[in-house]
């Protein structure tokens, strides 16, 4: 037990890495999700046909593979088209591409869905009551979205945050990555004890986000609250849901 | 870059040898998931005290952590536990020659069942409270209640969400190569170390996993629409 306690400190700094690579990964997936989402609308259908085939296929593929593929394909490929050299490259890099195409994959459904599931009569109701378009889409469709996504976007993190941990397959050392070597290092002698450690790391981690999200849930909640746009401070939030509460009392 | 057709195709003729292995990997675990699963969430709903919360921390665990961790943890400590048990019952075993797709099987047994009791849980309350005081009105015992209104009903909402875990669970076979197995991904890992041409080896596997994976949902799809034909489905999140 005591051991288990004595190799948490020597993972945690490498928990900036996996930071690292999830922060990351969730920027430029999001920004590769967009564009997919933008191709799912298109009205040529090839384009869509592409966007839907490449959701399809990330769906389908194990992230190993993914990272195996990235890993030995994309240096050569970088070469042959661009000629940059990344043999040497961090293999955070990689770990990052990675999970970037996975993302915009799952990310792009996820948004989807949220989008096509506001009920289109409530943008029509919002330009007939003088909204612009811009409007409409900003401050009455996007919240609503965006709290029908907090669900799967706490999924989203998650995987991330546990199938990053792949990475010490390709040298990469984030907190598995060290505690992989710290195994190695120690000719397997205490091999229990690191990884409890390095599980009793990821476990807090796990139910962080989720918590994290229930409570952005409950923020967004238009059920809570009146709708409004997810840009409005939360100190207003707050003296609103009091109000209502108060009247609530006195009724 | 260079990518030889040829060599994907004798790669993927071989990872196909890998294909019994990996659904052997992926049915047993489901089937014991299943089996376990279900209680689990039972208990969970029912809210059983002490139960319900030593499951609760398993599940939170299972769902946790990295599933490779958990492979870590269990392909290293049941070896020590299969032969403290096997010399306190008496019983010879060399623990080396033991097959490590039992520990694969193990592993994803667990994190499945996790997954599983956690689905259940979730299909299990769509079912509306209503029907089981119905039920009860019109004289059905409790459990009758239970196993004639509630699970069927249930068991059919869920079958999207078991759709989404079986394919989970092919993917997640992957990673049974730390454990030195040779399944698909083994096979792979290997071909690519012969032939030093692992882009290619590794897009072979790709298309092995992008065929089973589909075959899985499409099934799935078929089951779904078959049992569930006017009944609005369960919304799958991930």
């Amino acid at each position: 037990m005591e051991k288990i306690l004595s190799y948490i400190p020597q993972l945690l700094p490498y928990l900036s890495v996996t930071f690292e690579y999830v922060g990351l990964s969730l920027l430029f997936g999001t920004i590769l999700a967009l564009i997919l989402l933008a191709m799912k609308l298109c009205r040529f259908r090839v384009v869509r046909a592409v966007a839907y085939g490449y959701t399809t296929v990330m769906r389908c593929t194990p992230s190993v593979i993914l990272l195996f593929i990235v890993f030995y394909g994309l240096p050569s490929l970088l070469q042959a088209w661009l000629g940059v050299n990344i043999q040497n490259a961090d293999a955070v890099l990689f770990v990052v591409a990675t999970f970037t195409l996975f993302l915009g994959g799952s990310v792009s459904e996820v948004i989807r869905a949220a989008y096509l599931s506001i009920d289109h009569g409530q943008c029509e109701a919002a330009l007939c009551v003088g909204l612009s378009k811009r409007q409409a889409i900003l401050r009455i469709v996007a919240p609503q979205a965006f709290y029908l996504m907090l669900p799967n976007l706490c999924n989203t993190l998650q995987f991330l945050l546990k199938e990053g941990s792949l990475g010490y397959i390709i040298g990469l050392v984030d907190i598995t990555g060290k505690a992989f070597l710290l195994n190695s290092n120690t000719m397997s002698a205490y091999v229990l004890q690191i990884y409890l450690a390095l599980s009793l790391i990821y476990w807090p981690l796990s139910i962080a986000i989720e918590q994290g999200f229930k409570a952005l849930e409950r923020r967004f909640s238009y059920e809570a609250a009146p709708v409004r746009a997810a840009d409005e401070p939360a100190v207003e939030t707050e003296a609103i849901s009091a109000r209502f509460a108060k009247s609530g009392e006195a009724a | 870059m260079k990518i030889d057709l040829s060599t994907i195709l004798s790669v993927f003729i071989q990872a196909l040898s890998g294909v019994p292995l990996t659904l052997e990997m992926t049915i047993v675990p489901f089937a014991i998931a299943c089996a376990l699963g279900f209680p689990m969430a039972i208990v969970n709903v029912k809210r059983v005290p002490v139960a319900s919360h030593l499951f609760k921390v398993f599940i939170s665990f299972m769902r946790g952590t990295p599933i490779i961790v958990q492979i870590f943890l269990i392909y290293n400590s049941m070896p020590a536990l299969i032969n403290g048990f096997c010399t306190a019952a008496g019983i010879d075993i060399n623990v080396f020659a033991i097959n490590p797709v039992i520990y694969a099987i193990t592993a994803f047994s667990l994190s499945e069942t996790a997954i599983l009791a956690e689905a259940f849980r979730a299909a299990l309350n769509t079912v509306d409270k209503g029907q089981i005081e119905a039920a009860e009105c019109v004289g059905l015992t409790g459990l009758r209640a239970y196993t004639r209104i509630v699970i069927p009903q249930a068991l059919g909402s869920s079958i999207p969400v078991l759709g989404n875990a079986v394919c989970d669970l092919i993917k997640t076979t992957s990673l049974a190569f730390s454990m030195a197995i040779l399944d698909v991904t083994g096979i792979a890992k290997v071909q690519g170390a012969a032939s030093l041409d692992y882009i290619d080896a590794y897009i072979a596997v790709f298309l092995v996993y992008l065929i089973l994976v589909l075959l899985f949902e499409n099934l799935f799809a078929l089951a779904d629409k078959r049992l569930n034909a006017g009944r609005r489905p369960l919304q799958v999140t991930r």
